[in-house]
């Protein structure tokens, strides 16, 4: 898992600890949900970047 | 009035545009020194585009229903002329140079335009406590939050300062604010709506849409600006259609999806009754309702959080630094999506295209779905977590969690107010369904609000 308050000190963000906090928690909250589902994408798969809502299934 | 029976007065001459924008700027003077729905008021633009629209009625010149009515748009939106600033101190002193892709259809469309609106600070967060402007009120309750980030659009339009307002949505910002003021919002497909001339948040994620008083006004407001713009890259080149519902229209046979798990869990009670209500009024209209499974929203929400997080930070990194500028709320936002490496940005928009297509299987099963638009009625102001079956949850997450994943699938979803709860506070019902189909969804709507499905005007209303 990232060490956001690692990468928070890195960055120059470090505060006190509640202003560390009010950075780094939530992406420790997404990231439990986040990080599993980049564990097993298929290669050939393009990002969403141009985005086209009329893709077809499958 | 709703706009469909303003147009009807306005051709048979028992009203003028003048008399409406005259009545609008006098509604906004006397409840928007409380309400604080407006940043920019344009008398003089409203007055001289009202004398048009009433000389080119007299003349023969029928530019459709939206002509003559007053309308506003939030601060995002340009509008030649006039201060631009996202309720933001990073755009305070942005004057736009000419008008956006929707400003220019409203304006062909005849509208009436009365200003720029308030929001939630650079259109980031569900609140609309905007630090530098003000902070909107409710007109159900000025002691609860109008919700965001257009919530000076959803308070306008609730008040009746207004006929119809534009919003933008990038993880719930039209359908939020619809749901905590009880008007109508739509947020159309990604693609639908031109993007070009409004001031980005996240350049994939962002869409624009029209807060109404009713179905058929928001459908009015979509036939207006809809259509194909190459200035936004991201446009579709899909042809405009009639979006607006005939009336009678019905929905017997129409398959309505509604999944239990995530979008029927951790709901405020008085939420899950009127939603409910209205599902079984629609199958006493004829509709099938189906339970479905869908691809994981919770997963879907993580993954738009990190592309919102990443994209926002990246459009504001010229200013970060600057941190006199932002609210604490935003600035702790940009300082997020500042940390989030390159990598895990591209493997949430890998993971995005995935998802979409998962979830188009849906639509083999059911025509649309059904979900509470928000999980929550609007909390009190400033109150920074909610109550939700005896469990705290912060107010961001309660507020956007049944409305980001059709901003990270780009489809189409209708907010519309199916009742009160317990407190007289609305509740908003979203119906989302396949890509382009705004015409289904608006037909749903329309349906349930031809058999009595909605909310009375807000107190403040019926006050004055």
């Amino acid at each position: 898992m990232t060490d956001w308050k690692a990468l928070a000190h890195a960055a120059g963000l470090a505060g006190d600890e509640q202003a560390l906090e009010r950075v780094t928690q939530p992406l420790e909250t997404i990231e439990t949900v986040f990080r599993p589902l980049t564990e097993s994408l298929p290669p050939e798969l393009e990002p969403a970047c141009t985005f086209d809502p009329q893709e077809p299934a499958g | 009035m709703t706009i469909l029976e303003a147009a009807r007065s306005l051709r048979v001459h028992s009203v003028t545009s003048v008399e409406l924008a005259t009545a609008a700027l006098s509604r906004i003077e006397r409840l928007d020194p409380a309400l604080r729905a407006f940043i920019t008021v344009t008398p003089d633009r409203a007055l001289a585009d009202a004398r048009r629209a009433d000389a080119e009625l007299a003349a023969g010149l029928d530019r459709g229903p939206l002509q003559g009515i007053p309308v506003a748009v939030k601060d995002l939106f340009a509008i030649a002329g006039v201060p631009n600033t996202a309720g933001s101190l990073v755009y305070r002193d942005r004057v736009a140079a000419s008008d956006c892709a929707v400003v220019e259809r409203l304006v062909q469309a005849g509208a009436v335009m009365l200003g720029t609106l308030n929001m939630h600070e650079l259109a980031y967060g569900v609140t609309s406590a905007n630090p530098h402007f003000g902070a909107v009120r409710n007109p159900w309750n000025p002691d609860r939050s109008p919700g965001g980030s257009s919530g000076g659009s959803g308070a306008a339009v609730a008040a009746g300062l207004v006929f119809a307002a534009m919003g933008s949505d990038t993880g719930g910002s039209i359908r939020i604010p619809a749901s905590f003021c009880g008007t109508v919002g739509l947020k159309p497909t990604y693609g639908r709506v031109s993007r070009y001339g409004v001031l980005p948040l996240a350049h994939t994620l962002d869409h624009m849409g029209p807060l109404a008083r009713t179905v058929r006004d928001a459908a009015i407001v979509l036939n207006a600006i809809a259509g194909f713009d190459a200035r936004d890259p991201a446009s579709s080149r899909r042809p405009a259609e009639d979006f607006v519902p005939a009336e009678g229209c019905g929905i017997r046979g129409l398959r309505i999806g509604f999944a239990e798990s995530f979008f029927f869990e951790r709901i405020q009670a008085g939420v899950e009754s009127a939603v409910r209500g209205a599902m079984a009024r629609a199958e006493a209209l004829g509709a099938r309702l189906k339970p479905v499974r869908v691809p994981d929203p919770a997963a879907i929400n993580a993954v738009g959080q990190v592309i919102l997080l990443s994209e926002a930070a990246a459009v504001l990194e010229p200013y970060r630094q600057r941190r006199e500028l932002f609210g604490g709320d935003v600035l702790a936002l940009l300082d997020q999506g500042s940390l989030i490496p390159a990598t895990d940005y591209i493997q949430a928009q890998r993971i995005r295209r995935s998802m979409q297509r998962s979830f188009a299987e849906v639509w083999s099963e059911v025509d649309c779905l059904i979900t509470p638009a928000t999980a929550i009625t609007a909390p009190p102001a400033g109150q920074a977590t909610v109550t939700i079956a005896g469990g705290g949850e912060p107010v961001r997450p309660a507020a956007t969690r049944m409305s980001r994943p059709f901003n990270v699938l780009g489809l189409p979803a209708l907010s519309i107010p199916c009742g009160l709860d317990s407190n007289r506070l609305p509740v908003g019902l979203q119906i989302a369904g396949p890509p382009f189909e705004e015409a289904r969804l608006l037909r749903v709507g329309a349906a349930l609000e031809d058999s009595g499905i909605g909310v009375p005007p807000p107190p403040l209303t019926a006050e004055c």
